[in-house]
């Protein structure tokens, strides 16, 4: 056969599995859905044989059944068809922060394809999803430190991305983020850390200040760790002081990258308890994202599921918890078995 | 052709990059943003003279030595020992000195803000200052600016008096071939205040442009730790060269024409 008969025969390869997808009940994800992703595999192999050939080990049932469960998107269909972006919308209640259509990639590498979320005020949101699904470049982008390609971010009804410089400074002063690593000044000890956003943005005494670092700093256990040094201290700990400092300035849009990663299990339902506590006290949206199912099931209010750069689904937490969704279901139960794998 | 023609176009790219960041930093100087966070500038000018004062007035002393123990056996030579000022005078103030000084700041200052600014980068800290509303630029580079210009122009003073001193020391006590009263007069007639001013111009635009330098490398750090190593290679490199051309430069425009030469009225 030449070239151009394969070029023939493509469009026709494309076809039958976006079709039989269509026609697919969710409830066949188990194995049955195999069979079908493996069709598509076959479609398309000719095309090039050499970069299909693992995957098509990875397809063999008697290999590793993490990587069974699924083989590589080929069409958008395919790709996104757990993404239904339903949102059961939350009564009463406006969105503080919204994404619409926001497309991000670096390089080649496509991040965000098209992502529409909202996060409703006065809730405490979470966003769950796989690892490296976008999650952590999601939250820079609602405070401005990286820029859409495409699509715009609104806060409190701005645009984020049109903003100029001074705005965007204005802006983010609503703002409490703690980063995945803490981000703590490797240059300050503790206290400093936590006391320099109201050195730089109150008129605050350092008595007042004092009451203030001091009373959040034993929130999080580390009343006695004053005067060490960040790079003295435990991925934990550093965890924990970046939680102190994004709350020290009580502001409206907090938002968490993984507070609870390399948290003891004790600890990490003391935190929970503790964002509960602070953001009944002072209101807000709260942003948090998190792979601790647990976690979730304890303070979230509002889930929003991110997969490939897409929601799956968002809503109240009790909807997604109930939700008939497959991808959903299993991310929320943690199991092998369902449409995610190690890709 | 084109693999030719790649590598000077990726320089003139940084070379346009470095020069609209360093003109963003001198704006927010000059516009006086930078006051803002004069607390941060104090701190900084601290930290400069408590770390750097010692080693540079210390190469340039030994500098000092070298260039009097040159001019006393050189004057020597040619059978005019007493005037072995001139060579001492004009080594240190119009050459050696500025060199020395551009030396050790690119070695200790400007390596020094690649690789704390790029550390800030690559933890996440510079984007940690922004998200608290705070321009980190004017917070992290004008603020050592504005440090440098407040500090520096007193410690390269100080080193040019370390750098007399030491010439001194080398011609009158060490050889020996000229007395102190004779020594001193010659070194102060092939001299006067506006060369310290020239010489000052000279080394402060040295000092200017290896902060800029190491700022823009440590702020624009990518890669993780190897890139901030490569980062801080690449502003040393860079500022050895420059440091070279300001002198070169600064020679030619300010004795080029007229070097000042009591010699024959
Ligand atoms: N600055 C960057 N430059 C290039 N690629 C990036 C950058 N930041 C993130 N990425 C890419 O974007 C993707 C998503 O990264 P992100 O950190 O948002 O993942 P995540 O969902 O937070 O994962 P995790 O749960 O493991 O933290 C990754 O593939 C990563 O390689
Ligand atoms: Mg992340």
């Amino acid at each position: 056969m030449s070239r151009s008969d394969f070029d023939k025969d493509r469009p026709d390869a494309e076809e039958r599995p976006a079709e039989a997808f269509r026609d697919d009940e969710p409830e066949l994800a188990g194995e049955p859905e195999r069979a079908e992703v493996d069709v598509a595999g076959y479609g398309l192999q000719v095309e090039d044989a050499e970069t299909e050939a693992p995957d098509e080990l990875d397809g063999d049932p008697s290999s590793r059944i993490s990587v069974v469960s699924e083989s590589r998107p080929r069409t958008d269909q395919e790709e996104f068809r757990w993404h239904t972006g339903t949102k059961h919308s939350v009564e009463g209640v406006e969105d503080a922060i919204e994404f619409l259509d926001v497309h991000k990639a670096f390089g080649r590498n496509r991040v965000l394809r098209g992502l529409n979320l909202g996060i409703p005020e006065n809730r405490i949101s979470m966003i769950l999803g796989p690892s490296g699904t976008g999650k952590s470049v999601c939250i820079k982008h609602m405070v401005g430190l990286l820029y859409p390609d495409q699509g715009d971010i609104l806060v409190h009804g701005e645009s984020v991305p049109n903003m100029i410089d001074d705005e965007l400074f204005e802006m983010r002063r609503k703002f409490g983020v703690l980063f995945q690593d803490g981000a703590l000044f490797g240059s300050m000890n503790l206290y400093d850390n936590v006391a320099f956003p109201l050195r730089q943005h109150t008129d605050k005494g350092e008595e007042e200040i004092a009451e203030i670092v001091n009373g959040r700093l034993r929130e999080v256990g580390l009343g006695d760790a004053n005067d060490k040094m960040p790079n003295e201290l435990s991925g934990g700990m550093r965890k924990r002081a970046g939680f102190a400092r994004a709350l020290v300035l009580d502001p409206d849009i907090v938002l968490f990258d993984e507070p609870d990663s390399g948290l003891d299990p004790v600890r990490t339902a003391l935190l929970c308890e503790l964002i509960k506590e602070i953001h009944e006290e002072n209101g807000g949206a709260y942003v948090v994202i998190t792979h601790d199912i647990a976690s979730a099931r304890r303070v979230a209010e509002f889930i929003a599921v991110l997969w490939r750069g897409r929601i799956v689904e968002s809503g109240p937490a009790a909807d997604l918890f109930a939700s008939e969704n497959p991808f959903v279901r299993q991310f929320l139960s943690g199991e092998s078995q369902g449409p995610l794998g190690m890709e | 052709m084109n693999g030719l023609l790649a590598a000077p176009r990726a320089w003139i790219e940084t070379f346009g990059e470095i020069a609209g960041f360093c003109g963003q930093v001198l704006g927010q100087v000059f516009g006086g943003r930078v006051f803002r966070f004069f607390g941060e500038a104090l701190r900084q000018a601290g930290i400069l003279i408590l770390s750097s004062t010692l080693v540079i007035c210390g190469l340039v002393f030994i500098i000092g030595l070298q260039c009097g123990i040159e001019g006393a056996y050189f004057t020597r030579g040619t059978g005019t020992p007493t005037y072995a000022g001139v060579f001492a005078a004009w080594c240190d103030l119009r050459e050696l000195v500025p060199y020395a000084f551009g030396y050790m700041m690119a070695a200790k200052v400007g390596t020094g803000i690649v690789a704390e600014l790029g550390s800030m980068r690559i933890s996440d800290e510079i984007d940690a200052l922004e998200v608290m509303g705070i321009n980190s630029m004017t917070f992290l580079c004008a603020t050592r600016l504005l440090a440098s210009w407040m500090v520096l122009p007193f410690v390269y003073i100080a080193s040019v008096g370390a750098g007399f001193f030491a010439s001194y020391l080398a011609v009158v006590v060490q050889i020996h071939e000229v007395s102190a009263g004779g020594y001193s007069l010659i070194f102060w007639m092939f001299q006067n205040p506006p060369d310290l001013l020239f010489s000052a111009i000279k080394a402060m635009a040295m000092a200017t442009v290896i902060v800029l330098v190491g700022c823009y490398y440590g702020y624009n750090a990518r890669g993780g730790p190897v890139g901030v190593g490569t980062a801080t290679a690449k502003s040393m490199v860079l500022n050895i060269v420059l440091v070279h051309l300001i002198g070169m430069l600064g020679t030619q425009v300010f004795w080029g024409a007229n070097p000042r030469a009591p010699i024959g009225g």
